[in-house]
């Protein structure tokens, strides 16, 4: 076999993790972003900074969490270089509506359009538990929080989704 | 356990349902009502994130690079608009640039915010102090020592804020690390409060010697207490120009 034919074992298992994770790493880059271009870039960006960086995962169970922290620092860093502006959600609605879309199902539309109002520092907690199943302990590790602090995120987070959907939250409690 | 708590419970972690609020819902009709709503809820949530990527590049690394190239590559929609287009942007970018001149605060605190969404590994908290040269190092370039009164600085570094360097200090507060800006270059009339971008915090004016920023990674940090850190730092600056 020629060498430029030949697979290089590691790269083939680097890759094949990257297959396996890619579809919930853009999921959680674009809920983090709210703009599937950037999510992309930024889980590119994320791709490629950890093949350079592979030596520093040790155990493959690890890379979920490993992948999501690089994906966050990348995000915080294209905030930095692109310095995003305060944008109208509706707008923002408008312009992921292929994203957002569920097809015959509008109420699914319209949770998705709710989550792209809520506030990110409710958004991001709510989508590391529910999307990518993280505990409350792991999230508070993730987002340098204490425990307490996620509980009330994630209250939060849904009351406010729960009256943006149109719930009724009669019996929902008071934030307290 | 009251219904209040397990229905705070269940919205906060609806997928752990530990003996004591199952010991409440088999005994509370209206709970037991609640807990079927909040489900099919749940169930939406899940669905409703799990949004379709398929359509998205893929494979690999590599591959996934020479498709960012081609699509950023590509003309934007402005870039094939006519000149009625650009002459409608123009406009739009001096008025912007008139209200950026009129409010400096606003446009100073969101480069600020913008400055430390790029810097999260400051944010530990800690009860270890930085090394007493390196903050003297940090502080003197801008003309100041930091008197012990500050409290506890775990980081200083000399970062590069609109072209000047300028001290980057995080200060441990019983609410949390919280960072400080000293912007020697930056001038502002009187207190600007902001919270953007889940950061809030506060500038100050340092007549005669520019402004100070303190903010705290919470959308919803309490004016006084960040007045009060603005306060003892301020207090604890000791200017040697």
């Amino acid at each position: 076999m020629k060498d430029s034919l030949r697979v290089n074992p590691e790269r083939a298992r680097f890759q094949a993790l990257c297959e396996a994770l890619r579809p919930d790493l853009l999921r959680f880059a674009f809920w983090l972003s709210r703009d599937r271009a950037v999510a992309e870039d930024v889980v590119q960006e994320t791709m490629l900074r950890a093949w350079k960086a592979q030596d520093s995962l040790l155990e493959q169970s690890a890379a979920k969490p490993w992948f999501l922290t690089i994906i966050r620092r990348e995000y915080a860093r294209t905030f930095e270089r692109k310095r995003f502006v305060t944008v109208d959600v509706e707008e923002l609605v408008a312009k992921e509506e292929p994203m957002l879309a569920a097809a015959d199902d509008q109420e699914l539309t319209e949770m998705r359009a709710a989550l792209f109002k809520l506030p990110d520092d409710y958004r991001e907690p709510l989508v590391l538990q529910v999307l990518m199943g993280y505990t409350t302990a792991e999230i508070a590790a993730e987002l340098g929080l204490s425990t307490a602090a996620v509980l009330t995120r994630l209250f939060r987070a849904r009351k406010q989704l729960r009256a943006l959907c149109g719930e009724d939250t009669s019996m929902d409690p008071e934030d307290s | 356990m009251n219904c209040a708590e397990y229905r705070r419970l269940l919205l906060t972690e609806p997928g752990d349902t530990p003996v004591a609020m199952r010991t409440h819902v088999a005994s509370c009709h209206e709970c037991t009502q609640y807990t079927s709503r909040i489900s099919r809820f749940e169930g939406r949530l899940q669905k409703a994130l799990k949004v379709d990527v398929h359509g998205a590049p893929r494979g690999r690394v590599v591959s996934l690079q020479a498709e960012r190239l081609r699509r950023r590559g590509k003309k934007s929609p402005l870039q094939t608009r006519g000149a009625a287009i650009a002459a409608s942007v123009l406009l739009a970018v001096v008025g912007v640039g008139l209200l950026w001149l009129a409010a400096p605060g606003r446009s100073l605190a969101a480069a600020v915010v913008n400055h430390m969404a790029g810097e999260p590994d400051a944010w530990a908290r800690t009860d270890l102090a930085v090394a007493e040269p390196k903050l003297e190092e940090v502080m003197s370039a801008s003309g100041a020592h930091l008197l012990a009164g500050a409290g506890l600085v775990s980081y200083a570094h000399s970062c590069e804020f609109r072209g000047h360097l300028v001290p980057h200090l995080v200060v441990q507060t019983a609410a949390g690390p919280v960072t400080v800006m000293l912007l020697v270059h930056e001038s502002v009339r009187r207190d600007v409060h902001f919270a953007e971008h889940g950061y809030s915090g506060v500038i100050v004016p340092l007549h005669g010697h520019g402004s100070l920023a303190v903010l705290e990674r919470t959308p919803d940090a309490e004016p006084k207490a960040i007045n009060a850190v603005a306060a003892q730092v301020v207090g604890a600056l000791d200017w040697t120009t």
